[in-house]
């Protein structure tokens, strides 16, 4: 169980409701920021993924360090979130 | 639901969909109402391309239109409802073993009575020079996800259909400009989206008989690789044969529907010359229990009122075809 998850998000972006769907069938938590809501913060998204896209699910595990996973993208969220 | 099990404790149901687009989620809801016990596979978004669509204004019953993923969300829901159940993973084979097909799978191998393949298609890929290098960094095909990453930027949006004419439209809520490139003479949208598009020539400037040839920019560096942006579009004007420059921070890219059929590539499921499904009038394929519903289905004319329609179709058929072979 990782320690922390974010996943950046906007309203319209069906891939983020299915992120959240699957994190969500598994038992984990996460903060979610809307970046319609915050657009402040998609210089954040875009510094920790490399890309304009989302949605950007970053995992923290306990010793701190990160995975990131953009798009809805099973086979590597899977094993980050292990 | 409760899962059947054969001799070899293999998962089996009635019927196994594959895709969870708008045909799959209306036949689950015919399917599941009759007690057919129904597993639905997805491996994108539930909803399929309708669920990314910013706006769907040609939906019977809606009379001011519908955001897609809004009735993505209805359409899950109500096969929810009476009990369809959606597996996140992919189908990568198909194996007719007589009465049960084989369904290969990410989670395991399935058995099922009847196959209903509903897949529908993708946004096709232009092919071009910096078009997968700038993908995601600048390249995109989904505006629904990426559109708010350019608020008072420049963007180019290539195509000339409904998609392309739709979402160009969306992203004028962000952009402070839009080149729209079209490769044809004409527009093969529908007329009132051209409507639609006149309404905003202040943010849209149309540049007819225009190929996109190059996508050029700062490529990103590093490992994982990071930075990396879009500067301009390279295209040709058709008429004079001369090279166009257009200036821009991001391209979306909407050139017409590739069908997702690579995993019934090799089969038994015979596909037409565009890689879509054939199928009879009954909507079966080549393969016996197995049928096919939607934008997969070759002469499927790619509208959302269509999927659902032959989706419900598919499930009567369906039904009468299990009734035939308890």
């Amino acid at each position: 169980m990782p320690k922390n998850i974010t996943i950046f998000t906007t309203n319209t972006c069906a891939y983020c409701v299915m992120v959240k769907r699957w994190l969500g069938a598994k038992g984990f938590t996460y903060e979610e920021v809307n970046l319609d809501e915050f657009p402040e913060r998609q210089q954040e998204a875009m510094q920790v993924s490399g890309q304009m896209a989302v949605p950007v699910t970053v995992i923290t595990k306990h010793d701190d360090s990160q995975e990131v996973v953009v798009g809805y993208n099973l086979a590597k969220l899977a094993p980050a979130v292990a | 639901m409760v899962k059947q099990m054969t001799k070899d404790t293999t998962p089996t149901h009635d019927v196994i969909m594959i895709g969870a687009g708008p045909a799959s989620l209306s036949a689950a809801i015919y399917t599941t109402r009759e007690d057919v016990d129904t597993l639905i596979f997805e491996k994108g978004a539930i909803g399929g391309l309708a669920a990314i669509t910013d706006w769907i204004d040609n939906y019977p019953g809606f009379a001011k239109g519908v955001a897609g993923l809004e009735l993505a969300d209805s359409l899950w829901q109500q096969a929810e409802r009476f009990g369809a159940k959606i597996e996140l993973g992919e189908v990568t084979e198909i194996i007719n073993e007589g009465k049960f097909k084989r369904l290969k799978t990410t989670s395991g191998d399935y058995l099922a009575k009847a196959v209903l393949i509903a897949t529908g298609s993708d946004y096709k890929k232009l092919g071009i020079p910096g078009e997968k290098e700038y993908y995601g960094r600048g390249v995109h095909y989904c505006a629904t996800c990426d559109g708010a990453f350019y608020r008072d930027k420049h963007l180019v949006v290539v195509g000339g259909g409904n998609s392309a004419v739709q979402e160009a439209i969306f992203l004028t809520r962000f952009t402070k400009g839009i080149d729209l490139l079209v490769r044809g003479d004409k527009f093969r949208a529908s007329e009132v989206l051209q409507h639609e598009l006149a309404k905003n020539k202040d943010k849209i400037t149309v540049h007819m008989n225009t190929t996109t040839d190059e996508i050029s920019g700062v490529l990103p560096t590093g490992k994982p690789p990071t930075g990396g942006k879009v500067t301009k579009v390279i295209g040709t004007n058709k008429l004079t044969g001369k090279k166009v420059e257009f200036p821009t921070d991001g391209v979306f890219i909407f050139v017409g529907l590739s069908p997702n059929t690579e995993f019934v590539k090799g089969s038994d499921i015979e596909l037409d010359k565009v890689g879509l499904i054939k199928t009879g009038q009954l909507l079966e394929t080549s393969m016996p229990g197995v049928f096919a519903a939607g934008d997969v289905r070759s002469g499927a004319t790619m509208q959302i009122a269509s999927a659902t329609g032959e989706g419900a179709t598919a499930a009567l058929i369906i039904r009468k075809y299990l009734e035939g072979h308890a």
